[in-house]
């Protein structure tokens, strides 16, 4: 472990005295606990404080010297701005020089001779080097080395100092970041990167010189900018993009703004936390970069916050159900329940029913999703587990694979655990994949999908050509059912084109020996269309919406019926 | 004759002196280098010449010698002259008490040289 000794820098005492017994005399008493050095006279004193580029703790001054006296080098220390630091105390005999010499810098005095002064002079010198050290730290820790603006805790702290002690002040909170900074630093270099933070800390700076406020670089590539309210912010932005544009015209660097205004009684923390948000909506939007928090923002950014806070007790509550949409067999006439899809319900105490695209995007982006998920699988496996036993028959049952699913290292033997636990086969327990799970760390999705596969379980690739990267996708993944977008599905009886698609990718799928779901079916000319194009297997509320368990059970009591009646 | 017996001799304050300097050898090492130091000189030339500034600087820096080897007679006499030449002090002896007081110092002066010359001696051989 390293100790408190060894982070701390050398203490060193420069001893300026023309009189050698002087310094004979500092230096016994203090080098039992310093490093002590020795100049003659102020010019000599200068050439060490610059051998030593200004690291010294303190500098024991003579005030009359040959060459260049204490006067002297007390104004030069003041007029450097790495020496200007260095505590100074003034050693003399004539007290009309004191005053002077304090005016001057000098953070204290000791007179001559040093009878009996040894205490005195260790105490003062360890006094002054601590409250100069502790200051050197605060001054450091207080300002980003980079850019010169606050660091994160000095700034917020300072607002709210205004906040509290200046209320007529109407502060807006800005936040600046920068596109894909992470790209820049990899693609342009660090240095390249870091210039980049100094020229916007610099303009910031030049801002605040005009218009009241302070300012802070956050973290890495985040600026807060607290500040008088603006009219303009798009100009405020443009000009920052303007200086960041002229650091190099071959390199495009952009920036985004999120503004939240002031507003009574809200403090700066939750003020950025707003700016913040508004800055996030406007990631990736080169055309508009700039985003004013409103009030759709605030009730939807508080939604979700419910929504997140809500999750854990609605898993315990049983307010989540899951529903079930039939898949059909249109291969055969009439056609066929042959499976179906479980799907997520959130029956809110408070709000009611909410719609999946209210709360999926939100867990599926902070990784909760697993959790939904987990929850989805397990009942729906209980479920086909409990038709079984009811009807007699198995109605095998897609669900969905999150993107974070992926990256969970137990996934596969609770996967295996759960269709044990239900006697399933793994066949009858398929996974359904998006696009978006594959982008992200492709072969991670690839590995395990072959672990599952190899296992029995059947994937489902989800939402074909909604993306951009379905077919790379499909190059890439082995599967075992392409289940087709709805947006295909929705024009094929007025679009020829649309149509076409259809029938194109009915043939990849041909080709890949993998049958096709068309998801999304409403009409009969829709069914018709796909049937005679060759599609296997459809899904869509032209046979049902996703319904509960004991509607669904009507569908498979119907089944039955169709079977029984058929081996009649 | 050992460091306090010189002391004795010149009227100096060891007790002083050894509070300043801490360890006999120090002493040792400054009370040996006084004979040769040109401040004494420098007043001298300085009282000759009734040059006001050097007659400050060189009183100042004997001062401050002088009080650390705790020669006590030089201090005070010392003390007086820079007293009087301070650069805003008025003028408060003529000439010639200056020349008389510069007078003492240079006996006291070489009182101690020749002690310290006894002193040497003695440790050294």
């Amino acid at each position: 472990m390293i100790k408190s000794r060894q982070i701390q820098r050398p203490q060193r005492v420069l001893v300026v005295d023309d009189q050698e017994i002087n310094r004979d005399a500092l230096g016994i008493i203090l080098e039992d606990y310093y490093e002590v050095l020795y100049a003659e006279n102020g010019r000599q004193a200068m050439n060490v404080l610059q051998d030593y580029h200004g690291d010294i703790s303190i500098i024991m001054l003579d005030l009359m010297m040959p060459e260049m006296n204490g006067f002297e080098v007390l104004q030069a220390l003041k007029a450097d701005d790495q020496l200007k630091s260095i505590p100074v105390i003034v050693l003399t005999a004539d007290k009309s020089a004191e005053l002077q010499a304090l005016q001057m810098g000098a953070a204290d005095f000791i007179t001559k001779p040093f009878v009996d002064m040894d205490e005195v002079i260790l105490a003062r010198v360890s006094r002054i080097i601590e409250l100069s050290e502790g200051r050197q730290l605060i001054s450091a820790a207080e300002h980003d080395s980079l850019t010169g603006l606050y660091s994160r805790n000095f700034f917020f702290e300072y607002a709210y100092r205004i906040y509290t002690y200046h209320p007529e002040l109407h502060m807006d909170a800005v936040v600046l970041n920068i596109e894909q900074f992470h790209t820049v630093n990899d693609l342009h270099g660090r240095e390249f990167g870091d210039e980049v933070l100094r020229v916007i800390g610099s303009e910031i700076r030049a801002f605040l010189r005009e218009s009241e406020g302070i300012a802070s670089r956050i973290e890495a590539d985040r600026f807060d900018i607290y500040c008088i309210h603006q009219n303009d912010y798009a100009s405020l932005l443009e000009r920052f993009q303007k200086k960041v544009s002229e650091i190099s015209p071959n390199i495009s660097i952009h920036l985004r703004m999120g503004v939240k205004e002031w507003q009574k009684g809200i403090e700066p923390f939750l003020l950025f936390d707003r700016a913040q948000v508004a800055c996030n909506k406007v990631r990736g939007d080169y055309q508009t970069p700039l985003m004013i928090y409103n009030e759709d923002m605030q009730k939807k950014e508080l939604l979700n916050q419910q929504l997140l806070n809500d999750l854990r007790p609605a898993i315990e509550h049983h307010q989540f159900k899951v529903y079930y949409q039939p898949k059909y067999d249109i291969r055969c006439n009439p056609p066929r329940l042959c499976s179906c899809e479980a799907l997520i319900r959130w029956n809110h105490t408070d709000l009611g029913m909410i719609p999946p695209f209210s709360f999926i995007p939100l867990f599926e982006g902070n990784g909760l999703i697993n959790i939904v998920d987990s929850y989805v699988w397990a009942e729906a496996a209980r479920q086909v587990a409990e038709w079984r036993r009811k009807y007699g028959i198995t109605i095998p049952v897609s669900v969905n694979l999150s993107r974070s699913d992926v990256f969970d290292p137990t996934l596969v033997d609770r996967l295996v655990r759960l269709v044990k636990d239900h006697h399933l086969d793994p066949k009858q327990f398929k996974l359904e994949v998006t696009e978006s799970a594959y982008t992200d760390n492709a072969q991670q999705l690839l590995d395990v999908i072959e672990q599952l596969r190899d296992l029995g379980f059947e994937v489902e690739m989800d939402d074909f050509g909604s993306g951009y990267s379905s077919l790379n996708m499909l190059s890439e993944m082995p599967i075992d059912v392409l289940k087709m977008d709805m947006k295909f599905i929705r024009n094929i009886e007025t679009s020829p084109t649309d149509l076409r698609l259809v029938q194109l990718i009915l043939d990849i799928a041909s080709y890949l020996h993998v049958p096709v779901v068309a998801e999304g079916v409403e009409t009969i000319g829709q069914l018709d269309l796909l049937r005679k194009s060759g599609c296997d297997l459809v899904q869509g509320y032209f046979f049902s919406p996703p319904v509960p368990p004991e509607e669904f059970e009507l569908l498979i009591q119907k089944e039955c019926e169709t079977e029984r009646n058929g081996n009649i | 004759m050992n460091l306090e017996e010189l002391y004795q001799k010149i009227g100096g304050d060891y007790s002083r002196a050894i509070k300043v300097l801490r360890i006999e050898k120090l002493l040792d090492k400054h009370i040996r280098k006084l004979p040769a130091n040109q401040i004494f000189a420098a007043l001298d030339q300085a009282g000759k010449d009734m040059d006001a500034t050097a007659l400050f600087e060189n009183a100042h820096a004997m001062k401050g010698i002088t009080a650390n080897l705790g020669l006590v007679h030089i201090c005070d006499l010392a003390s007086v002259i820079s007293e009087e030449f301070r650069p805003g002090n008025p003028r408060t002896m003529s000439d010639d008490e200056v020349r008389r007081i510069i007078g003492d110092i240079n006996t006291q002066f070489q009182n101690a040289v020749t002690a310290i010359a006894e002193y040497t001696s003695s440790q050294d051989s």
